[in-house]
C-alpha cells in the first residue's frame, strides 16, 4: 500500500549522507555525536595515557644502567724494565 | 566522479518511484486541527449522522498532480528558500490567508488595556508577519512582551510557507527496516535518526518539519521500547517499570523458531493494542509514519485503534463510513498498511464502546492507552473525559498522556490528582518529552499562544490492590 523496502535508502547510502564530498562530518553527525564527545575524549585520553605509560616504563626498564656514582680505581703504574724482567718465581735468574 | 554518479542514480530512482501521497499535503490540510479544543461540546450524534448519510456518490479521492498539489486545486506558487517570509494576510498561499482571516475573526488583542472591552486583531507585526494586535499603537506599546515570541512566530511563519513552497522534501523519506542487532539510541532526535539509518537531516527547518510528524509514533515508542531513555534513574517509577515490563513481554517476544514451512509454524499471540483516544490530527497522519512503530518492534504485531468524535477529521475523502454490520457493529474504518499493523478508526466516544464491550477483556500485557494532548484539565474538554477516566483506570493498562505546553501538562496532572485521588499510580514523572515536535504551532484562537506538539509527557495507571495479604514469614528454629 505504501513504499516497499526497495525504495528506502540502503544503509550504506544513508551512512554516507552524514559526510560531505570530502568526508568531513556533516552537521547532523556532529549533533548526533554530541552526547558522547566528552566521555569519548576522556576514554581516548585514558587509553593513550595507559599506552604511553607502558612505553615509558618499559624503555626506562631496559635502558643501559648508569654507573656515574661508582668510583673506578686508577690503572696500576708499571716501569718498563721492571715489567720486562721476571724477578721472582721459577724463571727468575 | 563518484558523487555525480550517485546523484544521477538517485534521480532515476526518484523518477521511477510510484506516485505516493506527499506528506506535505497531509500536514498542510491538518493544520486547523491543532487549535485548542473549542469550548462547545461536539455533538456525537450529529457527527455520526453526517458521516453515515453523506451523499452516496462514488468517493473521489483527489490525486496528487504535483508535489503537495491535489487535483482541482490551483497549482501552488513555488517559493525559494530565501523567499519564505510573507505576512500572513498577504501570503501567496490561499490557505494561509484563510488562517490569517480566521485569526482576525476569532482572536483578541492581548494588550492589557482591553481587560473589559476586548477588541479583535487587525494589525500584523512587520517583523514576524503574524496578526497579533488590534492596532500599531498597541503593538508598539506591548513591544517587550511581543519580542519574547516574535522570533518563534517568525520561524513558524517561514515553516508554514516552506511546507507550501513545493520543494523536494528529503526529510519525509522515513527510515525503513531495522535489523534487530542494530540497536537504537533514544537519547534525543539526532541519535535516534542516526541509529535508525535515516538520511542525514542537516538543516534545522527540515528537522522541525519531520519531527512534527514523527513525534506521535516515536513518543509512544520512547516510553514502551526496551531501550527507552526513561528508566528507574530517569523519571520512571517502580510501578512504571512493572507496567512496561508487562508490555515489553509482548513487544519484544523471544524468538520462537517460526519459519515459512509447515514444521516451523508457531502460534502467534494476539496483536498489541494501542488505543489512541481523543484522536484528531493523529488519525490522518500518513501510514508510513505510523508504520515506524512496526519497524521499531521487529517481532511484534500491532492494532492501532483511533477513537474519538473527531477521529475522521482531515479524512473526509474516506466518507461515508462503512455500514454497521454484525462484524463491524460501530462502522469502524479498517486499514492494513502492511502485514504487521492494523489500523481501526472509530467515530465514537470510548465510554460508548466500552459499555458495549467492544474491546473487552483488557489485558495490561497487550493493551496501552495513548492520549495525545487530551486536554484533561482544559475547561473546554474536561467534562468529556470525566466519564472515560474511571474506565481507563479500571483496565489497569498504562495510560500515556502528552501536553502542549508546561501549563497544559500541569493542569492535566492536577486534574487527574483531583478527580482520582489515591486511585492511580504515576508511571512516568511529568516533564518535557525528549521526542517533542521541534516546530512551533500557532493557535488560531490566540496567536500569542505558541506550542509544540507533545511538549510534555507523563503516564499513569489505575492502582492495583492486593486481595490477600501474604502470611508473615516465620524463621524455622
Amino acid at each position: 500500500m505504501f513504499v516497499t523496502k526497495a525504495l528506502f535508502a540502503s544503509p550504506r547510502e544513508s551512512q554516507r549522507s552524514y559526510y560531505d564530498a570530502s568526508m568531513v562530518q556533516g552537521k547532523s553527525m556532529i549533533r548526533a555525536r554530541r552526547p558522547f564527545v566528552v566521555k569519548n575524549a576522556l576514554t581516548g585520553l585514558a587509553i593513550v595515557g595507559f599506552t604511553a605509560a607502558v612505553y615509558t616504563y618499559t624503555i626506562r626498564a631496559v635502558a643501559q644502567d648508569n654507573f656515574e656514582d661508582v668510583k673506578v680505581p686508577d690503572a696500576p703504574v708499571q716501569s718498563a724494565k721492571a715489567s720486562s724482567q721476571i724477578t721472582s718465581g721459577l724463571l727468575s735468574k | 566522479m563518484a558523487s555525480l554518479q550517485a546523484t544521477s542514480k538517485r534521480c532515476i530512482t526518484q523518477l521511477l518511484r510510484p506516485r505516493r501521497q506527499w506528506p506535505a499535503a497531509a500536514l498542510a490540510r491538518s493544520q486547523h486541527t491543532h487549535s485548542r479544543k473549542p469550548p462547545t461540546h461536539v455533538d456525537i450524534e450529529v457527527a455520526k449522522a453526517a458521516a453515515a448519510t453523506a451523499p452516496q456518490k462514488p468517493v473521489h479521492i483527489p490525486r496528487e498532480i504535483g508535489p503537495g498539489v491535489l487535483e482541482g486545486e490551483a497549482p501552488r506558487v513555488l517559493l525559494r528558500p530565501n523567499n519564505l517570509f510573507h505576512a500572513w494576510d498577504k501570503s501567496p498561499s490561499s490557505q494561509i490567508r484563510e488562517r490569517a482571516s480566521r485569526i482576525k475573526h476569532h482572536a483578541y488583542c492581548p494588550h492589557p488595556e482591553h481587560k473589559n472591552s476586548p477588541r479583535h486583531i487587525k494589525f500584523t507585526c512587520p517583523d514576524c508577519g503574524i496578526p497579533t494586535y488590534c492596532s500599531e499603537e498597541h503593538w508598539a506599546d506591548d513591544y517587550e512582551n511581543h519580542l519574547l515570541i516574535c522570533d518563534a512566530l517568525r520561524e513558524s511563519n517561514e515553516d508554514e510557507h516552506d511546507l507550501r513552497s513545493g520543494r523536494f522534501f528529503p526529510e519525509f523519506e522515513y527510515p525503513g527496516e531495522q535489523i534487530e542487532e542494530q540497536l537504537i539510541n533514544m537519547t534525543n532526535w539526532d541519535t535516534y535518526l542516526y541509529t535508525r539509518g535515516a538520511n542525514a537531516i542537516d538543516e534545522d527547518r527540515q528537522m522541525r518539519q519531520v519531527t512534527k510528524l514523527l513525534t506521535y509514533p516515536i513518543t509512544l515508542a520512547s516510553v514502551v521500547h526496551e531501550l527507552s531513555p526513561y528508566d528507574l534513574r530517569h523519571r520512571l517509577t517502580t510501578e512504571g517499570l512493572r507496567s512496561m515490563a508487562a508490555l515489553r513481554y509482548n513487544l519484544h517476544p523471544p524468538a520462537s523458531g517460526s519459519g515459512q514451512d509447515v514444521k516451523s509454524v508457531r502460534i502467534n499471540p494476539p496483536p498489541v493494542r494501542l488505543f489512541i483516544l481523543g484522536a484528531r490530527a493523529e488519525s490522518s497522519l500518513p501510514r508510513d509514519v505510523w508504520y515506524q512503530l512496526a519497524y521499531l518492534f521487529p517481532r511484534a504485531t500491532f492494532h492501532l485503534i483511533f477513537i474519538g468524535p473527531e477521529s475522521m477529521k482531515g479524512r473526509e475523502a474516506e466518507y461515508p463510513l462503512p455500514e454497521r454490520t454484525p462484524d463491524n457493529p460501530f462502522g469502524a474504518v479498517l486499514e492494513r498498511p502492511s502485514y504487521r499493523m492494523k489500523i481501526s478508526t472509530f467515530v465514537e466516544y470510548f465510554h460508548t464502546l466500552h459499555e458495549a464491550h467492544a474491546f473487552a477483556p483488557y489485558d495490561p500485557y497487550f493493551d496501552c492507552f495513548m492520549l495525545f494532548h487530551p486536554g484533561l484539565g482544559h475547561p473546554g474538554s474536561a467534562a468529556e473525559w470525566e466519564y472515560t477516566l474511571p474506565i481507563l483506570l479500571d483496565t489497569k493498562s498504562p495510560i500515556i498522556c502528552t501536553g502542549y505546553t508546561e501549563t497544559d501538562l500541569k493542569r492535566d496532572v492536577d486534574w487527574v490528582h483531583n478527580k482520582c485521588k489515591g486511585e492511580f499510580d504515576v508511571l512516568l514523572e511529568p516533564e518535557e518529552n525528549r521526542f517533542k515536535s521541534l516546530r512551533w504551532d500557532i493557535n488560531d484562537a490566540d496567536p500569542t499562544d505558541l506550542s509544540q506538539s507533545n511538549w510534555g509527557l507523563w503516564a499513569f495507571r489505575g492502582k492495583r490492590y492486593e486481595a490477600t495479604v501474604p502470611p508473615p514469614h516465620t524463621i524455622n528454629p
